[in-house]
């Protein structure tokens, strides 16, 4: 069984980055469903970043529209299969069945879910308590690779009797009431997490046409000469920035929001790293131990969870060493 | 003329105790005595930490000063709150708020939960960006003191010296949250909070106030033969969040405060005897020098080892242990930094006292480098 990133497993929402499912050397047919008004999927296309020509790619608008998804996916056979579902409205229920493993055959169902209902929810042991969070992973048949998206940590050997049907419940990094006792964290109310969320997913800032300045975050103003009417969106990439300062925060240097990180997984490193055009953004490092990284090194970013507040979770980009070149970064 | 000061560290009293202790020490300390009658304006530094009296506090200064009716402001500039204090009320009294005018800072900080203490802690930076990425200031000033070691090299021994310094000048202080000697062994092994800062490279959570009380200098000898000047001010800001910046090892927001009370009070940095530096992380006492004008960039830590910087070297810095020693609460820093020049200009500052002291510089900064001001203060 394949450990996966604790932090990749409950990035249940926001499958912003190119998903690939497949044999590499053969990648087969995928079917994408997507679910939830939250993250606007349909309107940032979405649903085109994550599934790739050939790909049948379905959006589902509805908890019932997901459940139908799920089903047939359960009835079906034909190729592997991912499906992210987020947001999914109060006592919405899903189904999931992670499906056989074989050669050929790699499968993915994940899933977030958020209800008061235990029941036919099928993915895997739910939390138990209001407002469960629950996810499963399921890997099987070759390889999977979903670049930016989940981070395998060694190679999945197959599956095993004892193969739980939770989600590393042995290794769980939070406790049942992280989401809701957090409640003397700063504060950033959902409006503007919702408000900044382009510059934090896509790291989109604007350039100006009046003076040629860049501003990361965007803020609709221009930060070199004030100008309002010329500035023109531009996403920076989100891979190749370079570390300009770096720390480790150990146990007591943390805000309160991370206490749960910290006690449960250690230290963790935070960077302040340069993106194109001189914008500097700071953030966590993940995927690699305290330490790993130094000022000058390059990076790229992944989309993980953040930090909880006001019963959720919330997502953004982490920091991760850049591959070497002898690896794959991502199909096509 | 004059200056009161209560202990810093974990008090029993509550921020109105602190408070009222602060005033009724600096009218003691007058020489020829004060009326309370004569102050005709008072600022009140304070973040309000924890909650306490978040909004309109400024009443409760007037009550435990035994200035109700007098027109009290409260000035929250996070930790360069007592800084913005001072200038506050150096603008009144030229406007003719006097004869007296009153600052008082005070924080309350040890009464709260551990959570919400380090919730409050990181109130004054950038929340949505650094903070929520994992930082308090301990994260924001380790990842400055990464970037100082890879422009200038490893300070860590600079830092320790630091460390060790201002414990040491701690020691002397019968104000000071701590009042022992902390050896260079002990600051190299302990816990890292922040990488490359440790514990010892913190400055702690304390309780405390202090508090001044400003005339114009041709009444000054109306209340004592020995009065303290104040011979130049300035402030600055800078962007609320690091990543903002293009440079990170400087603080424009002390340059330009430097820059504007060097000019404003005619002096030379060799005027200068000793300094009061905003030492909340070691690493900010190495950028307070530069930025000062006192080293040139990159040099601080070889100026700190060679010993200039000690007690009774030829340039003093935070012969008060500092916030490092003596303990940071948050409001009353800025008015506190005030108070020790006092005392050490009219050589009252007992075994911690610097030798010819004659030119004294204020330095007070407010988050990362957010908000900073400069007061350059001399006597005689």
């Amino acid at each position: 069984m394949a450990a996966v990133d604790e932090d990749a497993f409950t990035l249940g929402a926001t499958a912003v980055e190119r998903v690939w499912v497949g044999r590499p050397e053969e990648p087969g047919k995928v079917h994408v469903h997507l679910l939830g008004e939250f993250p606007p999927m349909a309107d940032w296309g979405f649903p085109a970043l994550l599934g790739r020509e050939g790909d049948v790619v379905r959006h589902a608008d509805t908890a019932e529209e997901l459940q139908e998804a799920l089903r047939s996916l359960e009835e079906g056979d034909d190729g592997p299969a991912l499906v992210v579902a987020s947001e999914l409205p109060e006592r919405a229920v899903g189904r999931a069945r992670p499906r056989a493993a074989g050669p050929g055959a790699a499968s993915v169902a994940y899933l977030l879910e958020r209800t008061e209902e235990a029941s036919p929810l099928d993915i895997g042991k739910p939390a138990s308590g209001r407002r469960a969070v629950a996810s499963t992973l399921r890997l099987g048949g070759p390889r999977i690779e979903l670049p930016r998206f989940v981070t395998l940590v060694g190679d999945w050997d197959g599956p095993t009797a004892a193969e739980p049907t939770a989600p590393n419940t042995a290794g769980r990094p939070w406790k049942e009431s992280t989401l809701s006792a957090v409640s003397e964290g700063a504060y950033v109310p959902r409006a503007r997490y919702l408000e900044n969320l382009p510059s934090r997913w896509r790291f989109l800032s604007e350039t100006c046409r009046g003076c040629g300045g860049t501003t990361f975050p965007a803020r609709g103003i221009c930060r070199r000469c004030g100008r309002s009417d010329a500035l023109t969106s531009l996403a920076l990439p989100l891979d190749g920035g370079r570390v300009v300062a770096i720390t480790t925060v150990g146990k007591g240097g943390q805000p309160t929001e991370f206490d749960y990180q910290v006690e449960s997984l250690g230290p963790y490193d935070v960077a302040l790293v340069e993106l194109a055009r001189g914008m500097r953004v700071t953030l966590q490092v993940t995927d690699c131990p305290p330490g790993t990284l130094k000022v000058g090194d390059r990076v790229n970013t992944m989309l993980r969870r953040l930090y909880p507040m006001e019963g959720e979770w919330r997502y953004g980009r982490k920091a991760v060493p850049a591959p070497s070149s002898t690896l794959r970064r991502s199909p096509g | 003329m004059g200056a009161g000061h209560t202990r810093f560290g974990v008090r029993e009293e509550g921020p109105r105790a602190l408070l009222r202790n602060a005033v009724d020490a600096a009218f003691s300390s007058v020489d020829r005595g004060a009326s309370r009658r004569d102050v005709g304006e008072a600022f009140l530094a304070t973040l309000g930490f924890g909650g306490h009296q978040i909004g309109n506090s400024s009443a409760a200064l007037a009550e435990e000063a035994g200035l109700v009716g007098v027109p009290v402001t409260r000035v929250e500039n996070a930790c360069a709150s007592g800084g913005f204090a001072l200038r506050s009320a150096a603008g009144a009294l030229s406007a003719g708020a006097g004869p007296l005018v009153l600052v008082a800072g005070v924080e309350k900080m040890t009464d709260v939960t551990n959570a919400r203490r380090r919730y409050w802690l990181g109130v004054s930076g950038d929340t949505e960006w650094e903070r929520l990425a994992g930082l308090t200031f301990a994260g924001v000033y380790g990842l400055i003191a990464s970037r100082y070691f890879a422009e200038h090299g490893d300070a860590s021994e600079a830092l320790v010296e630091i460390a060790h310094k201002n414990h040491e000048n701690g020691a002397l202080n019968p104000n000071a949250h701590f009042q022992k000697v902390v050896t260079r062994e002990e600051v190299r092994a302990a816990p890292r909070v922040a990488r490359p800062l440790g514990l010892y490279d913190c400055c702690p959570v304390s309780d405390g106030a202090a508090a001044l009380l400003l005339t114009s200098p041709e009444l000054a000898h109306r209340y004592t033969d020995t009065p303290v000047y104040l011979d130049g001010m300035g402030a600055g800001t800078d962007y609320l969040a690091v990543q903002e910046r293009k440079d990170l090892t400087r603080f424009h927001a002390t340059e330009r405060a430097a820059h504007e009370a060097f000019r404003s009070a005619g002096w030379n940095r060799s005027d200068v005897s000793f300094l009061e530096v905003h030492d909340c992380f070691t690493i900010a006492e190495l950028l307070a020098l530069e930025d000062l004008g006192f080293a040139a960039p990159g040099e601080a830590p070889a100026l700190t080892l060679s010993g200039a910087t000690r007690r009774t070297g030829p340039l003093p810095v935070n012969p008060d242990g500092g916030l490092k020693a003596k303990g940071h609460p948050i409001g009353a820093t800025g008015v506190s930094q005030a108070y020790e020049i006092f005392v050490q200009l009219r050589g009252q500052a007992g075994a911690r006292q610097v030798a010819h002291a004659g030119h004294a510089l204020a330095h007070n900064v407010g988050g990362a480098g957010a908000t900073a001001t400069v007061s350059l203060f001399s006597v005689g």
